[in-house]
């Protein structure tokens, strides 16, 4: 399921975000969009399945071009391509196991009790069966992070997108989502797209990566080309320096 | 199909919000009416709505509506005062101002105030949260999830607590009319010029505002972006599109009313 990125603006207000980025993601690719913050990252993933929609530009998954469907028609894309969100966005008045069946309940129609018991096995699936029945505000940021990502492989979607998804995690959870997403791209052939600030999760994981600046792909490649880049601005943020030519 | 977000403040920012209530009252209002399997949640999320919106507005309501029924029974006898002698039309005239327009008019501004704000804030908070993004990917409509349990809570106990605010102004105007005035209460409580089409015509703006409130506010906080800026514009938005929405709705409806539902 080839994913491709052809031209996409965006902008919010006099704000141009995106001016015009093209990308291609192959098939169970660990593909990672890195950047600083606020140049589009999670603006671009989220015109894959709809939740944003190009001011010019296309979007194609698997060449059927998604920018241009009907809220309706985006219903089988967002089956086939889940999402987890930067801040995990569970909702706060379902429990865990609440949150897991929703999208059995809407996508596929179960009952409330079949999906309640299928959610609790997604929750065995990250180890977090112990927590089914908590409220999400009683949770730790890292507990939060893998109650939604078990929501967002309730469906065994094809397509996985993770914002930042080690964000705010310690190490130990972080190294371990990263693992999951590893094990996700390599085991089951999803394809994953993720946005990260990480470099430990760039270099470790990451199968190719792009990096947005100014609104636009500054580099395509593997890790081993990005470690190696000699354009001043790739090489900045490679070594995390604060002087150097990149505006952020 | 791909539509650049217009600048706040703007001309196109003023069309493009225009065109996204429609399109929001459209969706709604076929929601409203088209047959629902009511779940658990959808039920629970109605009833929730349904207590912020009437329970939890009636005290302010109150207490603001006393006030402003004392200030019109004042400003209306002291002027009648100043004409005729006679101030014995003085409360009959004022229940029927105050049943074919003020009750609704004024009371659905404060009202707005309080409810139209609370929406426009939690809505904007779950947009720039990605919350509203979650429930899109889970296949809930939000406006089925969010808007439609606040627009009909809003016409069903907006109505309600603009209705209990009319009693209350109009306890108040008795009030200031016998001890400001020394007009009999038993007289000042006159509905002698009131008929059916006053109750009717009444009644119709309540629910009219009420849903107004709900649906422009809702509009701006699911138009909200930029993190806490973002919700605090939309619910500034909300507040003043709430209040100039049934300001224009009062001048529809009382000219509709005029022609249809003849005051005298």
């Amino acid at each position: 399921m080839p994913i491709r990125f052809a031209n996409v603006h965006k902008s919010f207000g006099a704000k141009e975000v995106l001016r015009g980025v093209s990308l291609t993601i192959e098939d169970g690719e660990c593909f990672f969009i890195v950047g600083a913050s606020g140049v589009g990252k999670s603006v671009l993933i989220k015109h894959l399945v709809g939740l944003l929609r190009p001011d010019a530009g296309d979007v194609f998954l698997d060449e059927e071009e998604v920018s241009r469907l009907s809220e309706h028609a985006l219903r089988p894309i967002r089956k086939r391509c889940a999402m987890v969100f930067q801040s995990s966005t569970l909702f706060d008045s379902m429990t865990c196991a609440e949150n897991v069946a929703l999208p059995l309940r809407k996508h596929r129609g179960l009952g409330a009790a079949d999906a309640l018991v299928e959610a609790r096995r997604r929750l065995a699936g990250v180890r977090m069966e112990g927590f089914a029945d908590a409220l999400p505000a009683a949770l730790g940021d890292g507990l939060r992070k893998r109650v939604a990502i078990a929501r967002a492989l309730t469906l065994e979607p094809e397509v996985v997108l993770f914002d930042e998804p080690t964000t705010s995690l310690d190490p130990v959870s972080a190294r371990r989502t990263d693992q999951l997403i590893a094990r996700l791209c390599r085991d089951d052939g999803v394809t994953a797209v993720v946005v990260s600030h990480d470099l430990s999760s760039i270099f470790g994981i990451a199968d190719r990566i792009a990096m947005l600046y100014k609104g636009g792909v500054r580099f395509l490649g593997t890790p081993e080309e990005f470690r190696a880049c000699d354009d001043p601005v790739v090489r900045q943020f490679v070594r995390g320096e604060a002087e150097g030519p990149m505006e952020v | 199909m791909a539509t650049a977000f217009p600048s706040p403040g703007s001309l196109a920012a003023l069309r493009f919000q225009l065109r996204e209530l429609v399109k929001l009252t459209r969706r709604t209002l076929e929601m409203a009416v088209a047959p629902r399997r009511g779940g658990r949640a959808a039920r629970r999320a109605f009833a929730e709505q349904m207590h912020l919106v009437g329970n939890r507005s009636m005290p302010f309501m109150i207490v603001t509506m006393a006030f402003i029924g004392a200030i019109i029974s004042f400003q209306t006898a002291l002027q009648s005062q100043e004409i005729l002698p006679d101030l014995s039309q003085v409360g009959a005239t004022f229940t029927k101002l105050l049943v074919r327009d003020l009750a609704a008019s004024v009371g659905a501004l404060p009202l707005a105030t309080r409810v139209g704000a609370g929406i426009a804030a939690e809505l904007g908070s779950m947009v720039v949260t990605e919350q509203v993004d979650a429930l899109r990917m889970n296949n809930a409509d939000p406006v089925e999830t969010l808007v439609l349990p606040r627009f009909v809570a809003c016409v069903v106990m907006g109505t309600v607590v603009l209705v209990v605010g009319g009693f209350v102004a109009f306890g108040a105007g008795v009030l200031v009319g016998q001890v400001a005035f020394g007009i009999e209460a038993r007289t000042f409580a006159s509905t002698a010029l009131l008929n059916g089409g006053d109750v009717a015509l009444g009644l119709a703006k309540c629910a009219t505002y009420g849903g107004a409130i709900a649906l422009v506010s809702s509009e701006r906080g699911l138009s909200a972006f930029g993190g806490s800026e973002g919700v605090g514009r939309a619910t500034t938005e909300a507040v003043v599109g709430s209040c100039f929405t049934i300001i224009v709705l009062n001048v529809l409806l009382s000219t509709g009313g005029h022609f249809l539902l003849p005051a005298l």
